[in-house]
Parts: C-alpha cells; structure tokens; sequence
C-alpha cells in the first residue's frame, strides 16, 4: 500500500509538485500521464528516493519514508526511463551488480523468481552491448526487483522498444500485479495504459484522477483542460 | 588513439623546448655575481677577497663587486646579485687566533642555480679553512711540546703550502657534489622522474571511457544504491590509483631488471651505470620502514594522477572533450612545472608559479621516494592535491545535477 500526501517540489523556484496526493493498493497498477515536462520523471523518483521532495509524505505499508532511506530501499523498486547498465558487463556481472541479496537468492531468482520470468536466465552469459532493447529493459526490471519489493515504479517502460518487447513487458507487469503487487508506470502509449486500473492526469504539479479506459483523443483532451 | 597521444606529446615538448630557448636563449647559466662588503678602512681583508677571487675554482665563476651594505642588499633583491659576502671586521686577526668571526652569507629567498653554487663554494671552503687550521693548531702544540717554538713561522708557512697541496687533491675523494638545473637528482633521474608523471597523467586518456562523469540514471541508481558522490569518486580513484600502481610497479620491476641485466654486462659496459642509479639514487641499504614510506607516497602520487584527470573529465563533461582538456592541461602545466625544461631555464614568474602545478607536486612525490629524503611538505602539498581535486570533482557533479 502507497500512501502519498502533501507532496511538493520546486527546482529553482519553479514548483514542478503541489500538495501532490496519491494512493495506490495491492494488485492496482496506476497509470501517471501528462505532457512533456510535467513532472511525471520528477513525481517516480521522489517515491523511488532517488530524489528527495521539498515537503510531504510517503507511507509504503503505514511506515513514513521521507527521510528513511532505507524504507525506500526495501519497498520500492525502480525501473528508470534509460537503463542502468554496465554495457561492457555481462547480464550475470550486472544483475550481481545491482542484486540486493545474497548470492543464493540471486541463484533462486535466476531459477524460479522474477528474473526466471523475465528470461534472464537464458542470456546471462551475454555482454549488455550485445542485447536488444528489450532485453536491455527486461535485465533492468530484473536487477530493480531483486529486492522483492511490492511496488514496482516505472518510468516508461515501453520507450524505444519493438512491439514484441514492449508485449512481453506488459505480460510480466500483468502478471506480477495479479500476484498482488503494485504499479506505477509512466508512460505515453496506450496498450500500456490499457493494463492501468487507475489512472491520473499530472497537471500544474497536482494529480487528477481519469477513468481508464479512455481513448487516446479524451486523454489529450484532459492535458489541455483547465 | 594512444599513438597519437604519443605523437602529440613529442610535438607538446618539441614546442616546450623551443619556447625555453626562446625565453632564456643562451643564458643559462651565467657567472656567479657576489657583492662584497668589507670593514672600512681593512685593507687585510680587502687583500684576503682578492686572493680568494684569483683562485681558478672561483675565478671561473665568480665576479666580485666591493659595494656598500645597503647598495648590495638593494641589488640582491633586485636580483642583481646572486649573494652577498658581509665580511666581519678582523677577519684575517680572528682566522689567525683562532676566534673565526662569522662572514655572513646573503642568498636571495628563492637561491636559483648560481646562488646554489657560490653556497656549495663557500661551505666547501669553510670546511678547508677549518681543516687547515686544526692541521696547523696540531703542529704548533706539537713543535711546542718539543721546545721548537722560535720555528714555529717556518713551520706555518710550510703547513700551509704542504696542506693544501694535499687537502684539496683528498677533498676530492670525500665530497662529489654536483649542483643542478634538475635540483637534488642527475639530471638523468630527474627526467626519468619528469617522463614518468608524464606518462602516469595521459595514461588516463585510453581509460577515458571509464572516466565520463555518471548518467543521471546512473547516479539516481547508485544513489538508492546508498553510494552518493563522495563514495562514487572516491571508488572512481581508488580504482585508477591502483591502476596506475600496478603501471607503476611494473615500471620499477623493469628498471629493477635493466640495472640486473647490466651488472651481468662486462664491467667497463654495464656497470657503472647501474652503480649510479641503484647505489646513490635509490639506495640498496634501505631498510622496511623507509621502503613502506616510498610505497605509501608512491600511492598518494597515484591517487593524485587519478584524482587529476578524474576532475579534468568531470569538467569536460566529454570523451572527446575530456581527452582533449586532459592533454593539454597536462602537457601546459608539465611545462610550467620545470618537467620539460628545469624551471631555473624559465621567466621569474613560471618560476614562481612552478610548485603549484599538479606535475611539480607529482615529481617531488617521486623524487622523495626515491631518494628517501622525506619531507612534510611534500607529503602535505601530495595530501593538498588531493583534497582540492576531490572537492572540485564534488562541486561540479552538484553543478552539473
């Protein structure tokens, strides 16, 4: 459970959050849309703790992580828009990198765990540099979840990925929300969206709430809306 | 990529070497120019500088100019003069008897090569006058003891002439000491020393793919991660630090090699130059502390190599960028720092601004390790270098956020 409140962040007086307010349950995945330079990187990253927020909260599962760092390291996982890789590493080097366990974990994961279900394991050997972008990706949601976090933040997932890829992503993010995780994805396409069960619009550094299911047109429409 | 480093590099000290030239042309070395200030109205004194000015060993390099006090002081700050000879009144009374008045010696703050010598000069004549005048305070108790006082003038005359004739041959066995454009090495160490740093600072440029400031991503990640700036380059000099290391013992092991190699050598061929280097540069004698000390100084001048080009990156923002800022600031700055030509053939100011620069703090680094003449100062200027990076690298990675 993801708690959100008061939320606020200026980058040079500029207030890029406003009293931002969210809340997102086990098995929902919500769904962030804006323009362009709305916030929506800024928004991921605050509740991911790679950014700190001028004000607010952020409760995962009742515990305040606003100045607990730790809170974010073990509840949140964070999947970036670029990926976070070591090109000249194996798959194996850079999972390692990245794994927040230990090696036997890692091994477990590799066999029956998050990173079995994303392939990882059949291209461990490989250099990055050698692997599409949808393997690229894939190895980035893995190396992000290796801590077993219930909330998965991602920040547009599907972004320069070919229509298999982008298929194959949606089907790991079905699944590991009807496995009672959450999502939070950013993202400008609409079969992504299609998997959102709850969806916001960021505008003028405040959230609001959409129905899904809209169509491409209607969603334009509520980025230009008053 | 490294091969046209290497040709820049030739061009970069090519260029050095002419524009040394240019700025100091043939003058190198000029003629040592002593004022001399005597006691009015000492004609002995007088008479006792312009033997010693007739000497061949001061003759060749010296000028002597009778000034007054002030006049002389005036002319050693304006580097008029390379030092000054205050003489004490009886001089000539006080050598006879024994009392020894002190003749002050005047070097400018910064004694550049000439200064150098004429104090080499003037130590190494203290020590003759000293050992003279035991030799003849002996003879004198000795004629003395054996009631020979009434030829105690012969015997002085003839000391002197038969002391001298011995002393200065002998002094030549016990003191070899050689003052330098290159300071306290061979000029042969100091430019191995000079080519080392060199070598240590481009070596940066084929790592330069690892040494691109971080992708924000990446810097987000590590950041979750728990490794914040501080930790992040601080790894990046540890790890370019302990390759440089690695560059650097390999280094030494080849030398180490060569000089075996050479003993092997006939000994007219080979030997002598590996008695040069091993016994009176490096020190064969040395014991485990002082080798732990070379060691730990050696890792600090490769923490500030690293530390270098870590900042020059981060400020460059580039590869192209950065490789190219990374050769010319160090080629700019290893010219400056006297590692091309000795800064004794450079203008007053490049002379000034010298120790400052990166390379002059690496090569003392070395040269202190080699020699075994440790120095605080060096280690805190090492240390110095090191923190004025860090902190430069840490504020423009916040900058650049």
């Amino acid at each position: 459970m993801l708690e959100v409140t008061g939320l606020c962040k200026s980058y040079k007086g500029n207030k890029v959050l406003d009293e931002l307010s969210l809340k997102a349950s086990p098995g929902e995945c919500v769904g962030i849309v804006g323009s362009n330079g709305c916030g929506k990187t800024t928004l991921l990253s605050i509740l991911a703790g790679a950014v700190r927020a001028d004000r607010g909260s952020i409760l995962f599962h009742g515990r305040e992580a606003i100045g607990n760092s730790k809170i974010f390291y073990e509840e949140a996982a964070y999947v970036p828009q670029e990926n976070p890789l070591i090109e000249e590493l194996s798959v194996r080097d850079n999972l390692s990198l990245w794994y927040r366990g230990s090696r036997m974990r890692m091994e477990e994961d590799l066999e029956s765990g998050a990173a079995a279900m994303l392939g990882i394991r059949e291209m461990q050997k490989k250099t990055v540099s050698t692997l599409s972008g949808g393997m690229k990706k894939r190895l980035s949601i893995a190396c992000a979840l290796s801590n077993h976090a219930s909330i998965l933040i991602l920040d547009e997932p599907g972004a320069a990925l070919d229509l298999e890829c982008k298929a194959d992503i949606r089907e790991y993010l079905e699944k590991y929300r009807k496995n009672g995780g959450t999502i939070l994805l950013t993202s400008h396409e609409m079969p992504e969206l299609s998997l959102c069960t709850v969806m916001y619009v960021l505008k003028g550094g405040g959230l609001r709430m959409v129905e899904s299911g809209l169509g491409e047109k209607e969603l334009i429409e509520m980025f230009h809306r008053g | 990529m490294f091969a046209g480093a290497i040709a820049l590099l030739f061009l970069a000290g090519a260029i050095a070497l002419l524009a040394g030239r240019a700025l100091y042309g043939d003058t190198a070395m000029g003629r040592v120019l002593v004022g001399v200030v005597l006691p009015k109205e000492d004609g002995l004194a007088r008479q006792m500088v312009s033997m010693i000015s007739s000497l061949d060993s001061v003759n060749s390099v010296c000028d002597f100019q009778y000034l007054e006090r002030e006049e002389s002081l005036e002319k050693l700050q304006n580097g008029e003069l390379n030092a000054v000879m205050d003489m004490p009144k009886g001089l000539i009374q006080g050598i006879i008897d024994g009392s020894n008045p002190t003749v002050r010696i005047l070097l400018p703050e910064d004694a550049w090569l000439e200064s150098r010598i004429f104090r080499e000069l003037t130590e190494a004549g203290a020590q003759i006058l000293g050992a003279s005048q035991a030799g003849i305070y002996a003879g004198n108790e000795l004629y003395l003891q054996k009631d020979l006082g009434a030829r105690l003038p012969e015997l002085e005359r003839d000391l002197n002439q038969i002391f001298l004739s011995y002393s200065l041959p002998r002094e030549d066995y016990f003191r070899h000491l050689r003052v330098s454009a290159t300071g306290d090495v061979e000029v042969p160490v100091f430019y191995g020393i000079s080519a080392y740093v060199l070598f240590l600072l481009l070596l940066s440029i084929p790592l330069s793919g690892y040494l691109l400031p971080f992708s924000p991503v990446m810097q987000r990640k590590l950041a979750l991660a728990g490794v914040g700036s501080i930790s992040r380059i601080f790894g990046r000099y540890v790890s370019l630090g302990s390759l440089f290391l690695v560059m650097t013992t390999m280094a030494g092991a080849l030398m180490k090699g060569g000089f075996w190699l050479l003993e092997k050598l006939p000994k007219g061929l080979g030997f002598p130059i590996s008695e040069f280097f091993i016994k009176k540069e490096i020190g064969v004698e040395d014991g485990i502390l002082s080798g732990m000390l070379a060691l730990l100084i050696l890792v600090l001048v490769c923490l500030g190599a690293a530390a270098l080009a870590v900042v020059i990156f981060q400020a460059a923002g580039s590869l192209l960028g950065g490789i190219m800022l990374l050769f010319l600031v160090v080629t700019a700055q290893h010219f400056l720092a006297g590692g091309f030509l000795p800064t004794i053939f450079l203008p007053e100011v490049i002379r000034y601004l010298a120790p400052g620069m990166p390379s002059a703090i690496l090569m003392a680094g070395v040269q202190m390790a080699l020699t075994k003449a440790w120095s605080l100062a060096v280690t805190a200027k090492l240390l110095l270098m090191l923190l004025v990076c860090f902190l430069l690298t840490v504020w423009l990675e916040r900058k650049e956020r």
